[in-house]
């Protein structure tokens, strides 16, 4: 082993002699003019001595950023314009519709309202109200006045065909009856 | 001024006298064919309570050539009143009211839907009593005194206030010049264009209101303004204070003139006013 080694190890020192005796080799760290006083000059060999500038800052730009979190999606807008989340929303206002106000029933609202004055007197102005339901016409009372009229005048109508509304009719007059009459003062009668 | 009002009309008789041989009483109405003599309806008001003069109209025509045809004497007490503007008010208020129902309806704590269970025990849970979820206090529950169905707002103003109300705002309209007299409804033309560019030239308001003793007007008036919405065709005892308000320029015939005065004479000099005055509706309590 230490033959073979040892032969090896000559054999490399060998060329190795060989390689710095036939071509000046360009040493790190060693400047031209250092290397050409520390080596001997001779007629014949002028070694070369480049030298090197290290960019360490330059190279590490040139690396770019140190990468971190490697693998992570940054899911964040870091530049550019703010994104609209939808388009084109409006507020929610109703759109704006005017009203007619020349339609027939506005442009002659309050025709023969004066018929009993401006006519021959056999007419009054509840007789031609007929916008109003029958029932309510030139009548004004609180809701137990009304609903008594209405029962007065629907209730053989209701009892054939709406009987559970008419049920609910007289529960209603009831329980007006018993609050106006039982358990709140006069007065409330005009609001009731 | 009677003495001013005197000298004019013999002024004008004796201009007729030499013009036609027919002689013009305050009564009568002339048909449109004779053009050439003016109309002159000067009526003596003997009855009339107001101090003011009787006041006067032209007398025109619905024809686009013609621009004056006579002059007409207006009542004093129906369109020379003093206005009142607080009664006129009045009138429009109680016109907009009376016939109104309202149909807002809120549903009680019985009527609204479920509600019958009692949520959580009296005691023991930490949370305030209560008995149902549709009580007033709760959303979604029940409105204690929210407005009821068919509420209505009727009332009548008594007659003498109507009757003013309707002479205030005819007195208005002259006073404004916003009343023109016509002849009669009779159009040469069918054209809605035709009305238009009439009303336009004599600037007659954007809205014009014709009326006419009749329910039946003329055929071609009829078609002109059945397209046209803010020009409308009313009968004598349709009108109301209102529709004067609310068209520009009111435009009467002198038939209507005539009737309107004396129908409005009639009530205020009636005996028995006091009694059509006491609204038949009881008021309650």
């Amino acid at each position: 082993m230490t033959t073979v080694a040892g032969s090896l190890m000559r054999s490399l020192g060998a060329v190795a002699q060989g390689m710095v005796q036939a071509t000046p080799v360009a040493l790190r760290g060693v400047s031209q003019g250092l290397a050409a006083r520390a080596t001997p000059t001779s007629a014949t060999w002028t070694p070369q001595v480049t030298s090197v500038r290290h960019r360490y800052h330059a190279d590490k730009l040139n690396r770019g950023p140190l990468m971190k979190n490697y693998g992570f999606e940054d899911r964040l807008h870091t530049k550019g314009l703010m994104p609209h989340v939808v388009h084109g929303k409006r507020l929610p206002i109703p759109v704006y519709r005017p009203k007619n106000g020349w339609a027939e029933k506005r442009a002659l609202f309050g025709q023969n309202d004066y018929i009993d004055i401006l006519g021959d007197g056999s007419l009054k102005p509840t007789d031609v109200s007929y916008s109003v339901p029958y029932w309510l016409r030139g009548f004004k009372g609180n809701e137990y006045q009304m609903l008594l009229r209405k029962r007065k005048f629907f209730h053989a109508e209701m009892g054939k065909y709406q009987p559970t509304k008419l049920t609910e009719l007289n529960k209603r007059i009831r329980k007006l009856y018993v609050h106006l009459n039982q358990k709140t003062k006069d007065y409330y009668w005009r609001k009731a | 001024m009677a003495g001013r009002l005197h000298s004019f009309t013999a002024v004008i008789r004796n201009f007729t006298r030499n013009v036609s041989t027919s002689k013009v009483s305050g009564s009568e109405i002339r048909h449109v064919s004779q053009a050439s003599a003016p109309l002159i309806l000067d009526e003596k008001f003997d009855n009339a309570r107001n101090v003011v003069a009787a006041r006067e109209a032209w007398v025109e025509t619905l024809d686009a050539n013609t621009s004056e045809v006579g002059m007409i004497a207006l009542h004093p007490d129906v369109f020379a009143v003093c206005p009142r503007m607080d009664i006129i008010h009045e009138n429009v208020v109680w016109q907009r009211k009376y016939k109104m129902v309202s149909k807002a309806h809120t549903k009680t704590k019985p009527e609204v839907r479920g509600g019958g269970r009692k949520p959580w025990p009296q005691k023991g849970t930490g949370r305030a009593r209560h008995s149902s979820i549709r009580s007033p206090l709760w959303v979604g529950g029940g409105v204690t005194h929210g407005p009821r169905a068919f509420t209505t707002q009727f009332y009548m103003l008594p007659i003498v206030t109507r009757i003013h109300g309707l002479t205030s705002t005819l007195s208005v309209k002259f006073a404004q010049d916003d009343l023109k007299i016509v002849e009669s409804l009779q159009m040469a033309s069918d054209e809605p264009g035709y009305i238009e560019k009439l009303c336009e030239n004599r600037q007659w308001g954007p809205s014009v209101l014709f009326v006419d003793d009749t329910d039946l007007m003329p055929r071609n008036i009829t078609i002109a303004t059945d397209t046209i919405q803010h020009m409308n065709l009313m009968p004598v005892y349709g009108l109301n204070v209102y529709s004067m308000l609310k068209h520009s320029t009111l435009v009467l015939t002198v038939d209507a003139v005539r009737r309107l005065e004396e129908r409005i004479l009639y009530h205020l000099n009636r005996p028995d006013l006091h009694k059509e005055n006491a609204t038949p509706f009881n008021k309650q309590n």
